[in-house]
């Protein structure tokens, strides 16, 4: 689903975001992105969104080559992509409904599909009775779960999570977790990139940690600090 | 494809209400220019026009000596009907005649010490093709009994240039104003573009098209093209309804107004176009 092969990014200003980074995720699959600030985390979910392409390096994704992939087919990439962001990314002049409803609009899905699928989706997120809302009338936790329908009313294969509770308490950060759970269990493969440590330890997904722009540790079913012992993977 | 379209439409009218000061100043811009591309074109038009009458009734005037003689007289009028310069046969205007008319022409004061024998007598031609004239005039001039040749080349030629450089000016004036209108249309395609920059995030990351993107805001600028041109086209059918030398030979047809009206337009669409299309480049990053 997801493969890097000696990946490296250098950004313009001289900073190296990412050194030779190989990695492999399989479809379905739940993956903790841990990592200090700058340690190239948000690099790696650009470079599967391709706000970025790699310096060096290749990127699978969806069986395709992403850093040669022309311009005019990223955006039928990014269909597949869903993303969810730690500041929520809401449009605040629209409502709830419409929030969601834009991801279909501006992708051309004809109003009967819009209307069909929006209340679907806030069902499911828990929202349903808050459609006719404005972002600003939610709670941060909701407004998250806002972004997530958004992220997930396309059904895409893969879902990027960019610290989505960073923002968020601990009880509102339980539930956009089981929400991405859930999410992973209809068989989208989540990479969530967190400095969340309770809930990396609680998931025991696997985790993949970097430091300074070079993977370090790739474990499944691992927890969020270096010290944990539990088995290796690659 | 009917929703791009529905949604085009959408946020194109939105966009150019919510800018519609903006909107209004770069309409404005256009109209104004485009009235003056416009009336220059028409004023071409019917300048052309009018020389192409003033050159047909272009009269030579071959005046004669008052004191001629017979013989040169009628060598002179052999020559004249046998010139293939000349367009039909020219009339003889008789001294009394001429007489006559310097009475209508000159005030009393002069024509009252005139004498009908001190007049000249004349041949009026018409040349076979306007250009003909200068041919003809070198030809007569000075032949025995000719007194002078004239016609009224120069006072055409005098009107022509005036009315070339009053044409220049219009329409380097035109071109500065259609320059500073595209600047208008930019900038209102920025704000515009500015104002919807989270929306614009939202659609490059849920996988919009570049087109999808792009697309109001293109038609925004082709809108406020369209919107100038219309009032320039209005403009231009009042000056043309309320021409003040209309039922002359410089009253342009309808379908002249028609042709320059589809020039306005099209210049209108394009300009409004040009500005978008920079706007996009510069500033929307897809």
């Amino acid at each position: 689903m997801i493969r890097f092969e000696n990946v490296s990014k250098t950004y313009k200003n001289g900073t190296v975001a990412l050194r030779d980074v190989s990695l492999n995720i399989e479809k379905g699959e739940f993956v903790f992105l841990v990592g200090s600030s700058g340690s190239g985390k948000t690099t790696c979910l650009r470079l599967l969104l391709r706000e970025e392409t790699p310096d060096s390096g290749r990127i699978l994704e969806l069986g395709r080559d992403i850093g040669s992939m022309r311009k005019s087919r990223v955006p039928y990439l990014r269909r597949n992509i869903g993303c969810v962001f730690q500041d929520f990314r809401l449009l605040p002049t629209k409502t709830v409904f419409e929030n969601v409803a834009f991801a279909q609009e501006v992708i051309g899905r004809p109003r009967s599909t819009v209307d069909a699928q929006v209340p679907q989706i806030l069902e499911l997120v828990g929202l349903a009775d808050k459609m006719n809302n404005l972002p600003s009338e939610l709670s941060g936790g909701e407004q998250q779960r806002v972004a997530v329908a958004r992220a997930f009313v396309n059904r895409p294969l893969v879902l990027l999570a960019d610290e989505p509770t960073g923002n968020l308490d601990p009880t509102n950060s339980e539930q956009i977790m089981n929400l991405l759970d859930r999410i992973n269990k209809t068989g989208t493969t989540v990479v969530m990139a967190t400095h969340d440590k309770g809930l990396v330890d609680r998931m025991r997904r696997r985790v993949i940690e970097l430091d300074g722009g070079e993977l370090v540790r790739d474990q499944l079913r691992g927890v969020y600090g270096i010290d944990d012992p539990t088995g290796g993977h690659s | 494809m009917r929703v791009f379209i529905r949604y085009a439409i959408r946020e194109t009218f939105t966009n150019l209400w919510r800018n519609r000061l903006m909107t209004l100043a770069a309409v404005l811009t256009v109209a104004v220019s485009l009235s003056l591309v416009g009336a220059a074109l028409m004023f071409k038009q019917s300048a052309s026009q009018a020389s192409v009458v003033w050159e047909q009734q272009t009269k030579v005037t071959v005046w004669m000596s008052p004191k001629v003689d017979a013989a040169e007289l009628s060598a002179v009028q052999s020559q004249l009907s046998t010139s293939p310069y000349i367009h039909g046969t020219c009339t003889y205007q008789t001294q009394q005649q001429s007489y006559q008319q310097a009475l209508l022409l000159l005030p009393e004061a002069e024509s009252s010490v005139l004498r009908p024998q001190d007049m000249p007598s004349a041949y009026l031609c018409v040349p076979s093709v306007p250009t003909d004239a200068s041919i003809l005039i070198s030809t007569f001039s000075g032949q025995p009994g000719v007194y002078k040749v004239t016609a009224p080349t120069n006072a055409i030629h005098h009107m022509q240039q005036t009315i070339r450089v009053m044409q220049f000016v219009a329409i380097t004036l035109a071109l500065t104003l259609l320059v500073s209108a595209i600047v208008l249309i930019l900038n209102t395609i920025r704000l515009a573009i500015f104002s919807r920059r989270r929306e614009v995030s939202v659609m490059k990351l849920v996988g919009a098209t570049n087109w999808f993107i792009r697309m109001p805001y293109i038609s925004e600028g082709f809108m406020q093209g369209l919107l100038g041109s219309g009032v320039a086209v209005a403009l231009l059918t009042a000056l043309h309804t309320w021409y003040p030398l209309s039922g002359n030979e410089f009253h342009l047809s309808t379908s002249d107004l028609v042709g320059t009206s589809i020039v306005v337009v099209l210049v209108g669409v394009l300009i409004g176009s040009l500005g978008s299309a920079f706007a996009i480049r510069r500033f929307l990053d897809v």
